[in-house]
């Protein structure tokens, strides 16, 4: 027998074993217990209840008087308790509670610590004061209020928005993070959309960014209306950072399926971060909010430490975000500079190419036929033209956005590129052989009609005229002048030497380089070098001609003008026309092979000099030997010439005079000394002879005078 | 996370096949119950039964819940309708959030198949 009562169950009257009633009244305990952090849990109950309810009256309809304990402990086993609850969502059910509870919980797969989030679905703007709020556990309204109100907020705010990561996303170096364009949040494309979730900030920043030249241009178009024509074409301007949008847009693919969308969300695409996915959408933000009466106890307890770490964090996060962009800044720099450098030696090539291929038509004065030609077309294909081909492509292809070239073709390039350089060496040696040796050394004079001129000025023989050939004309070789077949070169020297007879003199040597000594011999001799004088002229040639047969082979003509004291000398301007000519100083008996003993400093053309015995004066005053340079080391070394010499010489005359001069003063004075000392010495002899003559005649009278010596009594004799 | 759990007084994760099937199924559920609903206004015993039907096993007191989650986030909606048998009912239904948020779901589930298929090389691609 057991105790019925009736009980009001959802609107009805239901009577039920007092048994069964502590049944139910428990289970409903504990449905009350174990939905106690459920939003809605009094609806979720009611409905339980009120499914119970109905169970009830299926029952009691059925023909059942009460509700017994049997019939409640079915319902029950139907309806699940607690701990079936519990072991049908398992741990999940653990996890769930925790992310249905605060907005720290988040990233439950990565992490268990509390981390300040911006909470993205509870959001005015970027949803930090509700990030904020949450994490601290107030409102986030009164967080907002305190933004507002105090001075910095707006400054703080967007900083905090920036380093900030969202409830959604994690840091953007989170795993499988990729750049996609947003099909959920686009305007136009959804560019601005899938940037805002890569980098996990407001979509509107990027568009911002990106309509901020149109505003401009829009203003100030409507406020200066005739705005000058070339400030429309700035980069700045509207066309522009449109023409990035849509890159971006062709370049960035679509995130169409939802695990895209994860991965431009940066989230791990697994069962849990779907779930996670899923629902984060069904939670309500006043469900988070509401948990956190519960979690301020908690937090009250971490507090100290946990905010200080993750402001720890935060700032780690800026500093870091700070570094990545100083070594971002490092990056483009050392690009720049790469760059730079990369231009420089493709413009350096090309020049090369270009020089090799102005110099041909002197190629056929220098090389030999045979290999040396063959090897010069080689060294040209391969050494400089294809670096140049590479180059050309290469651009090409970045530009055409053309696939990167396999290795084997890059292979190819290089390996061409080598076999380039064997011939370009190759080249080398075989020229070089040619020029080995040298000519044995061989004078001539040249016959002047009259030698006695006092005055010589030196002119180039115009035989070989040739003219500047137009924009042909390529520094160094302005030098060579061709006409026809023959290359003229300005391979001749002049040496000014005293002569040692009063006449001027005029020499030359011939010189050149070949593969041997004959052949230098021979090539030297088929030099043609023609001078003649004409009054007080003198007609040199002012170059060297090549021709093909013979080819170039450092072919050089040394001139040596012997002039006379007290003659002058001038060397016409258009004789050193471009300056190929040296004129310089040179001991006669000093013989120098060809190469570079002079100095021509200082010595101008056009004017005249005087020849005197101490070298060549300018006859305007300029001083014009290397006096100065006395002392100086090796390329003063035919300091020996004459009129050092003779200065020398006078010197030393002069020296020995002056010794003369000092031995026969000497010499006077000792005689003098000798002199006067002889006629003293006479004096004191005949004073002590009178004096003995004197005490002999009176030695019994004073006997003092005679102790007394001659001396004493005339002291004054002491000073003759 | 196990700390939490310690802390919180749950028990620990192990690794047994309840609740890895267990979590199986939660994933799924709300994607079941919305495709029960999508196919018309239904009330929580009708939900039951078809998914009972469907070999599908669920408490009611882990339905209620869920249902509860939905209509919270504005995924459903209810009406009450009159019952001569007993209390008014709750007859839930899809809103249209609801709606696109089931395509949503089932895009992924789809996926999800499609992707354990060939994994388990039931899907010859």
């Amino acid at each position: 027998m057991k105790k019925v009562i009736n009980i009001n169950f959802q609107g009805a009257i239901v009577p039920i074993e007092e048994s069964a009633y502590e049944l139910l009244q428990q289970y409903t305990e504990s449905l009350r217990r174990y939905f106690a952090e459920e939003e809605g849990k009094d609806e979720i109950i009611n409905d339980i209840e009120s499914r119970i309810s109905e169970l009830f009256q299926a029952r009691l309809k059925n023909g059942a008087t009460c509700i017994t304990d049997d019939d409640v402990n079915a319902i029950i086993d139907n309806m699940g308790r607690p701990a079936d609850f519990e072991k049908e969502e398992g741990a999940s059910k653990d996890s769930e509670e925790k992310t249905s509870s605060a907005q720290q919980q988040q990233q439950h797969w990565t992490s268990g610590s509390k981390r300040l989030y911006r909470d993205e679905n509870n959001k005015i703007l970027g949803g930090v004061c509700s990030g904020i709020g949450t994490y601290v556990g107030i409102d986030p309204w009164i967080v907002r209020i305190i933004f507002i109100v105090s001075g910095i907020g707006l400054l703080a705010y967007l900083i905090l928005w920036i380093f900030l990561p969202t409830n959604v996303s994690l840091s953007p170096s989170g795993p499988h993070k990729k750049l996609y364009r947003n099909p959920d949040d686009k305007i136009i494309a959804g560019v601005c959309g899938g940037i805002g979730s890569y980098f996990g900030i407001n979509p509107w920043l990027p568009r911002m960014l990106f309509l901020l030249p149109f505003i401009i241009f829009v203003f100030r178009w409507h406020n200066f209306v005739g705005f000058s024509f070339p400030d429309f074409i700035r980069f700045t301007f509207s066309p522009g950072t449109l023409f990035f949008y849509i890159i971006l847009w062709l370049v960035i693919p679509e995130a169409k399926t939802t695990s895209e969308k994860l991965e431009m969300k940066g989230e791990k695409i697994n069962l849990d971060s779907i779930k996670e996915s899923v629902a984060k959408e069904m939670k309500g933000v006043s469900e988070r909010v509401g948990k956190m009466g519960m979690e301020a106890g908690e937090f009250m307890k971490n507090k100290g430490p946990e905010m200080g770490k993750e402001f720890g964090s935060a700032v780690n996060r800026g500093s870091a975000a700070i570094g990545r962009i100083i070594i971002l800044l490092i990056k483009i720099f050392l690009y720049m500079i790469l760059a730079c450098v990369a231009l420089a030696i493709i413009v350096a090539v090309f020049s090369v190419a270009f020089v090799a291929i102005g110099l041909f038509p002197l190629k056929d004065f220098v090389l030999s036929d045979g290999w040396q030609n063959v090897l010069a077309w080689l060294t040209l294909i391969f050494f400089i033209g294809v670096p140049v081909v590479g180059i050309i492509t290469y651009l090409i292809r970045k530009i055409a956005r053309v696939k990167s070239a396999r290795k084997t073709i890059r292979y190819a390039f290089v390996g061409l590129w080598v076999f380039g350089w064997i011939c370009f060496f190759a080249l080398i040696s075989f020229v070089g052989r040619d020029f080995n040796s040298m000519n044995s050394f061989n004078e001539q004079s040249l016959i002047l009609s009259n030698p006695t001129t006092t005055y010589l000025e030196v002119k180039p023989i115009n035989s070989r005229d040739f003219r500047w050939r137009g924009w042909f004309r390529m520094e160094p070789y302005s030098s060579f002048g061709i006409a026809d077949d023959t290359a003229m070169v300005g391979n001749v020297r002049l040496r000014i030497v005293q002569s040692p007879t009063d006449s001027f003199q005029v020499s030359y040597i011939k010189l050149s380089n070949g593969s041997s000594r004959q052949n230098a011999d021979k090539l030297a001799s088929l030099i043609t070098f023609n001078g003649f004088q004409q009054d007080s002229t003198l007609y040199l040639d002012n170059g060297v001609a090549i021709n093909k047969t013979d080819k170039f082979r450092n072919q050089q003509v040394e001139v040596t003008i012997a002039v006379p004291v007290g003659k002058r000398i001038k060397i016409n301007r258009t004789f050193g026309y471009r300056n190929d000519v040296t004129v310089g100083w040179g001991n006669p008996n000093d013989r120098y092979w060809g190469r570079l003993g002079y100095s021509d400093y200082d010595f101008s053309y056009g004017e005249e000099y005087m020849m005197k015995v101490d070298g060549l004066h300018n006859i305007n005053g300029d001083w014009n030997d290397d006096s100065d340079y006395e002392g100086n080391g090796e390329p003063y070394r035919y300091k020996n010439s004459i009129k050092i010499d003779s200065i020398k010489k006078q010197h030393e005359e002069q020296i020995n005079l002056l010794r003369e001069k000092i031995d026969s003063t000497k010499e006077a004075q000792k005689k003098e000394m000798k002199r006067l000392q002889d006629s003293l010495q006479n004096r004191r002899n005949e004073i002590d002879k009178k004096l003995k003559a004197l005490e002999s005649k009176t030695a019994w009278v004073t006997p003092l005078p005679l102790i007394m010596n001659s001396k004493n009594i005339y002291p004054f004799l002491n000073y003759i | 996370m196990c700390c939490n759990c310690a802390q919180q007084g749950f028990k620990s994760y192990d690794m047994n096949i309840e609740n890895t099937a267990s979590q199986m199924r939660k994933g799924v559920l709300e994607f079941c119950i919305l495709s029960i609903i999508k196919l018309g206004e239904a009330y929580p015993s009708d939900i039951i039964d078809m998914m009972k039907s469907a070999n599908l096993n669920i408490f009611e007191g882990t339905l209620y819940p869920l249902l509860t989650r939905l209509k919270n986030a504005e995924l459903l909606t209810y009406r009450w309708v009159e019952s001569n048998s007993g209390p008014p009912r709750k007859y839930f239904s899809m809103t249209e959030k609801g709606a696109e948020f089931y395509k949503e779901l089932e895009a992924t589930w789809n996926e999800l198949a499609n992707a354990v298929d060939t994994i388990t090389g039931k899907n010859k691609q």
